[in-house]
């Protein structure tokens, strides 16, 4: 695998021959990668090829998992986040996730804002707190639909705004990295350009990865993007090479639809 | 010669089993000689005429069996040996059933003189109704057997009759717990207006004095609410506060802590907990725990602390529900999708915040369907009330004092020599009354929250 | 865009010392978690050691030794008789227990009648049946002491009792050994001939009609609601009525039974009939939750497949779904059966309560059951007592937990083939 023509000048987070096994079973074989800080990177692959499971070690939810075992080393801003010094609460205050399917709480709107920010002290009183909140709200393109009614149940919401609501509360944390496991396959297509348009505005402020298995998808929102097959990260560049020059010809397989 | 219902039953179903070979041998038989396909397999044809002759002369055994003694002690009672008998009661009714039990051969001799002389009668009256009704019910089965015997030919549709029949009693088995419901609900009623005709339904639900007495009803002495507060003191407070917490933390721990051979350990052992039998909490209530807490009460310098305290009752109780508490409150957090939980650990929270911030706030509809089930439970338990927590009505709030519960006061008023038709009998079918309906409400509105909670997470 | 803020600052005192705190309270959370866990282990624990540290001496009994020497009190009895089905009559008349008594008070000296049992003179009896011969000699007979000296034996006691009992030690003459009426006899006043068996066995007969009923009425009644039955007003009605007959306290049944079943029906009281009918309402709508639940989980595709080969709803309900339900609705039957064998409740009110001295020969005797058994010996004021019905409880929670083992031993075996 060749990087030679990748310019990341300033890594946010890295990877270095990771691997990552469920039980007996080796799902992520020696992925080294690294993730821009100004940058949006996509993941892609057939599923089942490990890249959601590569993303859930990036802020460590693969610690849920009892039989998930982490090795190789993962740095952000150089620091090693599996390192028994890294504190898991705060890494994943620092690197946010947003799901699969939306997953409110069932709280109210305002309450499933402040949820992090509460837990974490990050607001000294109430007014701070509707601050953060409100801010959260708006740079998740949120707030205008949801201003007069932040006492209603976030599972109210529709998916498109549940989702949304989730990229609200992850931002609330003020987070440094925000990571999207396929943010969208549980979405239409109209909520589904509302979150692209939400992840364009959003990029420069986080360094933003996303998995996803829609390429069109990939193209429209990355610069960079990888491509992972079984476990393996095959080919990683700037998401226009990718898809208009890809190297390897699995890469070029699966851009062209032969599988998938 | 005597009326033997279970050989009998083997009699007919002797009979069915002939009859089934029977049906089967014909239908092949037919089949074979008219050259046609039969239209159900010769099992079926089997059963068609099994069924058709032991049904007829099931019913008709069954009720043979119910109203036979009393057509029997009429014919006794017709004959000219029975007008010495006493009018009415007790001994008229000791003589029958000496005489009965010499005549049908259960006893080897008359115990009562008087006795002596309706032997016969009842042996001769045993004998003829036992041949009208064996008579009678040969003929019956023997004729549906015959009736069905002679309906089978190859086009006949016997599968389809019998399983009209199967289904037919599938909807008997299902009715049984209607039946059963209704069965409840009329005898507590019924039982229960009696009651109130003699002591007014107010009394009962308001009054404060409970201290029943035999013989004719006396005002004021029939007040529930002593029995209803010692219910709710022991049941729903004291049981509760044991159990609520140990349970919710036992659940939370096994579904969020505890490593999958611990919780492979703990569950059984939880299980054990809720098998033990009512007697054994309330032998080791009464044995252990009450005097234990009495010493300890009378070293704080209680007052009125009784071997016989709420509070023993209670501790013992909410023992018992644990188990209950920590499964129902188990099944509740794991219906909360996986996904609120890795929602919350990934916005940095601890499980601890995680799980007292979402997991149980959005399990809590569940987890209160499941206390309200175990407080009816709780209420309705009998055993460990009975052997620890006492008998006398008290108007207290002191845990250490005895008090009494309605189902310990239920067993009380039964359990005593009264007649059937006394206030004191009757007044326990009220009380059942009053904790069938409590209970019956709770279980209602616990079942529904359940169900809304499930239904919000399918 | 509003105005931004700085950005976080993790690394700052105020922070560290709050992420400290967190994490205590994360370990105080689960400590406390692990404390309840322990807390109900504790529990079970404690009444486990309670009743078999009581219970083990209930299973022993201590004998005396006595001479009875036949040739000085001879027994006015023809030998003949012996063999008589009344001798047993016969020999109480002819006075046995005063001859006991009386080699008692030699042998033991003053008031060594008291210190036997009032029933030692029936073993004795037993005795001589098996061989007449015994009244042409003298026989040392190993004779059940009186609740007080066994008692004493077993735990010590001091004063005149103590003395009794060191001095008997001192003769050689106490002996302990298995309890064999406790196995063989029924309920008695006498803690040195009362027995569980009676109680056993009404528990046994109860058990089994209340099986045989509930149990093919409660899987009719699941595959019923489970595989045909419309959705209409009626199914909602049995579906409520199942579900809350399966919470309504028991002692209700009781009641049911006592107005019902003895009041209406007239059947005997204080049977295994009734018992049994109890226990069988009780226990159905259990078994229907269990069986509707085990026949859920019987996948449609099964279903389907019987249905595209031509099978009536019938058969396949009797062929394909039943069988594979099976595993399942046992399990959950053995459960209730054993909740049922534990119960008390509803029996006290059908008159089970009563004292019975003999073994239940037939469904609708008079009888007893096993829990009934320690509920009312808990209640005797003799010493002897006590440790009886801790035996009985171990017997009890023997049974039960056998019961549930197999139950929880038959759901991990068939748990999921499919």
């Amino acid at each position: 695998m060749t990087q030679d023509d990748l310019i990341i000048a300033d890594p946010k987070m890295r990877a270095e021959g990771v691997d990552v096994f469920y039980g007996e079973k080796q799902a992520i074989k020696d992925v080294s990668i690294d993730v821009g800080t100004d940058l949006v990177t996509a993941f892609i692959g057939p599923s089942g090829c490990g890249k959601s499971t590569f993303l859930r070690s990036l802020n460590r939810m693969n610690d849920t998992v009892a039989s998930a075992r982490v090795t190789g080393r993962i740095e952000l801003d150089g620091e090693d986040i599996y390192a028994p010094s890294m504190d898991v609460v705060q890494l994943r205050a620092r690197v946010g996730m947003v799901f699969q399917k939306p997953n409110p709480f069932p709280k109210s709107i305002y309450d499933n804002v402040a949820y992090g920010s509460r837990i974490h002290g990050l607001a000294a009183n109430k007014a701070d707190l509707d601050v953060i909140v409100e801010r959260a709200l708006t740079r998740a393109g949120l707030w205008d639909e949801v201003k007069d009614r932040l006492n209603e149940s976030g599972t109210a919401l529709s998916g498109g705004q549940q989702q949304r609501l989730c990229i609200a509360r992850a931002i609330a944390v003020d987070p440094e990295v925000i990571l999207m496991d396929e943010p969208c396959s549980a979405l239409d297509p109209i909520a589904t350009a509302k979150i692209e348009e939400l992840i364009h505005e959003l990029r420069g402020k986080y360094a933003i990865v996303i998995v996803t298995h829609n390429m069109q998808q990939a193209a429209r929102v990355s610069q960079r993007t990888a491509f992972f097959h079984l476990g393996t990260l095959v080919e990683y560049g700037k998401t226009t090479d990718i898809f208009t020059n890809p190297k390897q010809e699995r890469t070029k397989d699966y851009i062209t639809g032969r599988y998938g | 010669m005597t009326f033997n219902p279970a050989a009998l039953l083997l009699l007919i179903l002797g009979l069915a089993l002939i009859g089934w070979l029977a049906g089967r041998a014909r239908s092949a038989m037919l089949a074979g000689r008219t050259g046609t396909k039969l239209h159900s397999r010769p099992q079926y044809h089997g059963w068609y005429v099994a069924l058709w002759l032991f049904a007829p002369a099931a019913i008709f055994l069954a009720v043979w069996t119910s109203v036979s003694p009393a057509l029997i002690t009429n014919e006794v009672l017709t004959s000219e040996a029975a007008k010495d008998l006493p009018a009415f009661g007790f001994e008229r009714g000791a003589i029958l059933s000496d005489a009965r039990g010499v005549a049908q051969g259960r006893q080897a001799a008359v115990r009562l003189p008087a006795a002596a002389p309706l032997v016969r009668p009842y042996a001769e009256a045993t004998r003829e109704y036992a041949w009208i009704g064996i008579a009678a019910m040969l003929a019956l089965g023997l004729a549906g057997g015959l009736y069905a015997f002679t309906r089978i030919r190859p086009d006949f549709r016997a599968r389809t009759r019998v399983e009209r029949i199967v289904m037919g009693v599938l909807l008997l088995a299902s009715l049984v717990a209607i039946l059963t419901t209704f069965g409840i609900v009329l005898s507590l009623l019924f039982e229960s207006i009696r009651f109130f005709r003699l002591v007014p339904a107010t009394e009962l639900l308001f009054g404060t004095n409970w201290n029943p007495q035999s013989g004719a009803p006396q005002p004021g002495t029939f007040g529930g609410i002593p029995l209803f507060w010692g219910t709710v003191l022991i049941g729903a407070i004291i049981a509760m506060i044991v159990a609520i917490p140990i349970g919710m933390m036992t659940a939370v721990y096994l579904t969020q802590y505890a490593a999958p051979t611990v919780r492979k350990w703990v569950k059984p052992c939880l299980e054990i907990l809720a098998g033990v039998p009512t007697v054994v909490y309330g032998y080791f209530a009464a044995l252990t725990v009450a005097p234990a807490l009495r010493e300890f009460a009378v070293m704080l310098g209680i007052p009125n602390a009784s071997t016989e305290s709420a509070l023993a009752a209670g501790i013992v109780m909410g023992v018992m529900i644990i188990p209950f508490v920590s499964s129902m409150a188990d099944d509740s957090i794991n219906a909360v999708p996986q996904a609120m939980r890795d929602g919350s650990l990934a916005l940095g929270a601890t499980p601890n915040e995680t799980i007292r911030q979402v997991l149980i706030p959005a399990a809590l509809p569940g987890v209160m369907g499941g206390i309200l089930l175990a407080v009816s439970r709780a209420i309705g338990e009998t055993m460990i009330v009975v052997m620890a927590a006492g008998l006398s009505a008290n108007l207290t709030a002191n845990p250490f004092a005895s008090v009494t519960t309605v189902t310990a006061q239920i067993v009380k008023l039964l359990t005593g020599d009264q007649e059937f038709d006394s206030a004191k009998t009757l007044a326990a079918f009220a009380l059942g009354l009053v904790l069938f309906l409590v209970t019956l409400l709770l279980n209602i509105v616990a079942l529904r929250v359940v169900k809304k909670y499930r239904e919000a997470y399918e | 865009m509003n105005s931004e803020t700085a950005p976080t600052d993790w690394k700052g005192r105020a922070m560290q010392a709050r992420i400290a705190r967190r994490y205590a309270a994360e370990r105080r959370f689960k400590a406390l978690g692990l404390g309840a866990v322990l807390l109900s282990g504790a529990f079970l624990a404690f009444l486990l050691v309670v009743m078999v540290g009581n219970g083990a001496r209930g299973f022993t009994y201590t004998h005396v030794a006595v001479p009875v020497d036949f040739r000085t009190t001879p027994l006015a009895i023809d030998p003949a008789r012996l063999s008589d089905p009344d001798a047993d009559q016969a020999i109480a008349g002819a006075g046995l227990s005063d001859i006991v008594a009386f080699a008692a008070d030699e042998a033991l000296g003053d008031g060594g009648s008291a210190l036997i049992s009032e029933n030692a003179w029936k073993e004795v009896r037993s005795a001589i049946k098996a061989d007449p011969d015994l009244l042409k000699r003298r026989t040392v007979f190993e004779l059940p002491a009186s609740s007080a000296i066994d008692i004493a034996a077993k735990e010590g006691a001091k004063g005149e009792l103590g003395a009794r009992v060191d001095a008997l030690e001192r003769d050689g003459r106490l002996s302990t050994g298995i309890h064999w009426p406790f196995f063989r006899n029924a309920d008695a006043t006498d803690p040195a001939v009362a027995g569980i068996w009676g109680a056993l066995k009404g528990s046994v007969l109860t058990i089994v009609i209340a099986f045989l009923i509930a149990f093919p009425t409660g899987v009719l009644a699941a595959l019923y609601l489970e595989e045909y039955a419309p959705k209409n007003r009626w199914t909602d009605l049995i579906e409520v009525s199942i579900n809350n007959l399966a919470a309504v306290p028991s002692i209700i049944f009781g009641l049911l039974a006592l107005a019902v079943f003895i009041n209406w029906f007239g059947l005997c009281q204080a049977s295994a009939l009734v018992g049994g009918l109890t226990l069988a309402l009780m226990t159905m709508p259990v078994i229907v939750i269990a069986a509707r639940n085990a026949i859920k989980a019987v996948p449609p595709s099964i279903r389907d497949a019987a249905l595209g080969v031509g099978a009536s709803p019938v058969q396949v309900v009797f062929h394909h779904v039943l069988p594979l339900a099976l595993p399942g609705i046992l399990t959950g039957t053995i459960i209730g059966m054993a909740r049922a064998l534990g119960e008390t409740a509803p029996l006290l009110l059908i008159g089970m309560r009563a004292f019975i001295g003999d073994v239940p020969n037939g469904i609708c005797a008079p009888s007893t059951v096993l829990p009934m058994q320690i509920f009312l010996w808990s209640d005797e004021v003799d010493r002897g007592f006590v440790e009886k019905t801790s035996a009985a409880i171990i017997v009890l929670l023997i049974v039960l937990l056998s019961m549930n083992a197999l139950a929880i031993y038959l759901r991990n075996k068939f748990e999921k083939r499919w």
